[in-house]
């Protein structure tokens, strides 16, 4: 494993019970939600029809996701780099009568063969968040079949740029835009970002067909067990967070 | 032809301001200065942002006095420029009846071309119809005119530049990102458009994302003579972006 993963799976084994319990119920809504204001999947179209599909989700956390989408009829597979986030997943499975293979690993190297999943996803986790891109994304070319559906939330580029001193997004330029790619928290975890064209030139390199790029406006005072009500006002006017779609080349 | 409101106050501002680029164009088309991009002026050279042209049809969507068109003719393509004003047109005239080569300068707006469709390999512009036409007339007109497997390739503001402040305050955020499209200024009216809804406007007119590259100035050099940014800011953040897409 590369030391971002190991540095990551070290924080999220610590920080699996807190999170679970403060984002729990926020999180565990009935329906598939994308992201920090929980946008759904049915308004969004993200995903699409998932039923019969092989669906990777990419940082499964406790799985609130794969359950949903189990249920919808994909044929799941939960990866998380942390054992205490996947012993969550698997109560929460219990709990609801789903059943589905969970794997530990980080996501850089995942071991799933070539071309065996139809869907590969991730909701501010390993994709675009806490594992490398350069990395991640010709991995899950690796493992996407042709056709094959690679979508992902995360915080923006945009956003990184305007990080101030509190750690909260502000009205003025802070960050360097270029050669944005890793940046080390002072709680250990380790976080990876691109330049937009980076991205799409990631993408393209790799076989991947650029689709969509949601940027996500959330409703005016939209709940968010994530973000201050100071973060989501600033979301109305600059894009803090979006989904990249794209498709591997059939 | 008829223009739309924003051509028209765009036609009359750039017939005052063509003096301004008169020399600038004609060092161009000179052979005084190489191949390059924007207002850093980066050499194609290095950045590569173009395949190869050679007989390839292109058409330059405001074109000003064409001198990139005539870069793609030395280049070995076989350019048009098209532009709505007659004074840009007319220095463009002048400096390829002096310098050459030959090529078609036409009086035709980007929302509108008088042109079949797939009639070109490659649409281009730089700073012309890329921020001076409404994207959602000019983009759906170039990928018309573009045949299967061609390239659409232009230079426009980068984003940052456009939601920020000018110096001295540039590093402080003052326009919305979402819902921007059309920017009314005293002396021209532009249009910019974020990351999502650019890919979102070449999706739907046939158009396959192939590149952004977002242009970093070099830390030292002089400035400008744009006010709108220092060489400071646009080596941390993209002043410039040139977009590529490919008609399936």
């Amino acid at each position: 494993m590369t030391s971002s993963s190991d540095a990551n799976r070290t924080f999220w084994d610590r920080q699996s019970d807190e999170y679970q319990e403060r984002h729990r119920d926020f999180i565990g809504r009935p329906e598939p939600r994308w992201g920090t204001w929980q946008v759904p999947e049915s308004e969004l179209q993200v995903l699409g029809d998932v039923t019969g599909k092989d669906v990777l989700e990419v940082g499964c956390g406790a799985a609130q996701w794969g359950i949903l989408l189990a249920q919808q009829g994909a044929r799941m597979v939960g990866l998380d780099n942390s054992a205490r986030q996947l012993e969550h997943a698997r109560a929460a499975m219990g709990a609801t009568g789903v059943d589905f293979p969970l794997v530990h690993a980080a996501a850089e190297s995942i071991p799933l063969p070539d071309a065996s999943v139809d869907v590969a996803f991730c909701d501010h986790g390993a994709i675009g968040s806490f594992a490398d891109p350069l990395l991640v994304v010709p991995e899950l070319a690796r493992l996407l079949r042709p056709g094959g559906l690679l979508a992902f939330c995360h915080f923006t580029p945009f956003s990184w740029v305007c990080i101030g001193e509190n750690d909260e997004v502000g009205d003025r330029l802070v960050l360097e835009y270029f050669g944005l790619h890793r940046w080390e928290d002072s709680d250990g975890s380790v976080h990876f970002q691109l330049p937009y064209g980076e991205w799409i030139r990631l993408f393209r390199r790799n076989g991947f067909v650029v689709e969509r790029l949601v940027e996500i406006r959330p409703e005016e005072g939209a709940e968010s067990t994530y973000l201050t009500a100071d973060e989501t006002a600033w979301a109305r006017r600059w894009p803090l967070e979006e989904i990249w779609q794209v498709r591997k080349w059939s | 032809m008829e223009l739309t409101d924003h051509a028209r106050f765009n036609q009359a501002e750039w017939e005052k301001a063509a003096p301004e680029y008169e020399e600038p164009g004609r060092r161009k088309w000179a052979g005084e200065v190489p191949p390059s991009w924007g207002i850093w002026r980066i050499l194609e050279s290095e950045l590569r942002a173009l395949p190869d042209v050679a007989d390839k049809d292109t058409i330059e969507l405001g074109c000003g006095t064409a001198y990139w068109s005539a870069w793609l003719a030395r280049m070995g393509a076989r350019p048009v420029g098209i532009d709505i004003t007659d004074a840009q047109l007319a220095n463009a005239r002048k400096f390829m009846a002096q310098y050459g080569p030959e090529f078609p300068l036409i009086e035709a707006s980007a929302e509108d071309v008088p042109f079949p469709d797939a009639s070109f390999d490659i649409a281009f512009s730089e700073y012309g119809a890329s921020i001076w036409c409404d994207p959602y007339l000019w983009v759906p007109e170039a990928a018309r005119l573009l045949r299967r497997g061609g390239e659409l390739i232009f230079l426009c503001n980068g984003v940052l530049a456009m939601v920020t402040d000018d110096p001295p305050n540039e590093h402080q955020l003052v326009r919305d990102y979402f819902g921007m499209r059309r920017f009314d200024w005293p002396d021209g009216i532009d249009f910019h458009l974020g990351y999502g809804e650019w890919i979102r406007l070449f999706r739907e007119n046939g158009l396959e994302v192939e590149d952004l590259i977002e242009i970093q100035a070099p830390a030292e050099g002089p400035e400008t003579r744009y006010d709108w940014t220092t060489r400071e800011w646009a080596h941390r953040w993209p002043s410039e972006e040139i977009w590529k897409a490919q008609k399936r």
